[in-house]
């Protein structure tokens, strides 16, 4: 069902301020008021109109209009033009694939990561670079927050109510990052996913906080880190419990991988590359499952030797070149869970 | 919560097993659905880190009230 929309008033900015804590519509920090005016002016830059149905909740019984959608973007302080890079996220996050309604109410505590491709990136100017995850870039936290604004008010992702995440993250304030495509020989994430090189689209992928990793700045080098950080007991993909594929034995899932510094270092190296790598040192022993209770029984013969893959295919390993280039920093983000629980998502930025 | 209480919209007895940590969550999504008396059975959280006999102990303990919300009786 659509959501009824509550009007409110207010004699000054900070009587705002306050009425919209009273009404509950913030995440903690202030948000600005989404005025009549300033609604319109949102959804006429996304080119909607304020009724039109972005995508459906069922799960909560809500239907997510861009009108929502555009008073998420004004609290979050976005620009009038970032009002088609957030409702290609909404529209993401709401495609069925991505089943919102598990990532946003699970104890598992997932935040919704965006990233974003083509030439919007530049014509916004999203942040690839330095503090890449980090704050002072406009479009990047504003965009992030107004994904995280539209999952508590619009989608009823409420803390202690129906979102139970346990510890959560701070990506769950803003989580929103670019690639630096403009800087690498290697194909965009959403050319990848079978968008062309003009378009501009938003990737969205419910997991976990990014892992830093830290390197000397040799190829191998990097990715073997990068696979051994990956491989970690404790994350979401190294444990049992609501499996895809009940041969592995673990939920397995997908994994962001970013990768930072000068892209002159991969010059001998093709994402593909990258992903074969690392999708075939992104592994566990039996053995350490089984000291970490993950799998059942007694250690045995040859179980230091068999190892369980934590993704099922390179292709679930999503490479993006982005982060500072002043040094190899990487990061590792594990999904929140199997594909069968939330599968990441591309959508077009139309415009 | 969700599919005890379609289950139930369907003409089908539904009895909803929820740990005692989500009672806020479960009378939400009850109240939600236009359920708000949907009869839910609460039992101490956690249950995940029960193994499969100590699930069984847990599940004979509730199965008393199990058939009473199934038969109404």
């Amino acid at each position: 069902m659509t959501q009824e929309t509550t009007t409110a008033a207010w004699n000054d900015i900070f009587g705002a301020v306050e009425a919209l804590y009273d009404l509950g519509w913030t995440d903690g920090l202030p948000v600005l008021p989404p005025t009549a005016d300033k609604v319109a002016e949102f959804l006429a830059a996304g080119g909607r109109q304020g009724s039109e149905i972005v995508g459906e909740l069922p799960e909560r019984r809500r239907e997510i209009t861009a009108e929502k959608v555009a008073a998420n973007a004004v609290m979050a302080g976005c620009r009038p033009e970032y009002m088609p890079v957030v409702l290609a996220a909404a529209e993401a996050m709401l495609a069925p694939s991505f089943n919102l309604v598990g990532p946003s109410s699970s104890m598992g505590g997932a935040a919704v990561l965006a990233i974003i491709n083509g030439p919007i990136v530049q014509e916004l100017g999203i942040n690839s670079r330095n503090n890449l995850f980090g704050p002072g870039n406009r479009a990047n936290s504003t965009i992030g927050r107004a994904v995280r604004l539209i999952l508590m008010n619009a989608c009823a992702a409420i803390p202690g109510l129906y979102d139970r995440s346990v510890i959560g993250h701070p990506g769950k304030f803003s989580y929103c990052i670019a690639e630096a495509e403009t800087e690498t020989h290697w194909t965009p994430l959403h050319v990848e996913r079978g968008f062309a090189a003009d378009q501009s689209a938003v990737t969205v992928f419910a997991s976990e906080a990014p892992r830093q990793v830290r390197s000397v700045g040799h190829p191998e080098a990097i990715l073997y880190a990068i696979a051994d950080v990956a491989s970690s007991l404790g994350t979401s993909l190294s444990t049992s419990g609501s499996v895809g594929d009940p041969a592995a034995g673990i939920r397995q899932g997908e994994t962001v991988v970013t990768i930072a510094g000068n892209s002159g270092l991969w010059k001998d190296w093709t994402k593909a590359g990258v992903k074969e790598f690392l999708h075939s040192r992104i592994q566990r022993s039996v053995a350490d499952f089984k000291r970490a209770r993950v799998f059942p029984g007694d250690l045995e013969p040859g179980d230091e030797e068999r190892m369980v893959p934590l993704t099922a295919s390179p292709e679930d390993i999503l490479v993006v070149f982005a982060g500072g280039e002043e040094s190899n920093m990487s990061s590792v983000i594990p999904s929140w869970g199997p594909k069968v629980g939330s599968t990441s998502v591309t959508k077009e930025v139309r415009r | 919560m969700h599919d005890g209480i379609h289950v139930e919209k369907a003409g089908l007895p539904s009895a909803t097993i929820c740990t005692d940590r989500f009672i806020p969550t479960a009378r939400g999504m009850a109240k939600m659905w236009g359920a708000a008396d949907y009869p839910t059975i609460f039992t101490e959280h956690p249950i995940e880190n029960l193994d499969r006999w100590q699930l069984r102990e847990r599940a004979e303990g509730l199965a008393t009230e199990v058939v009473t919300i199934l038969t109404g009786s």
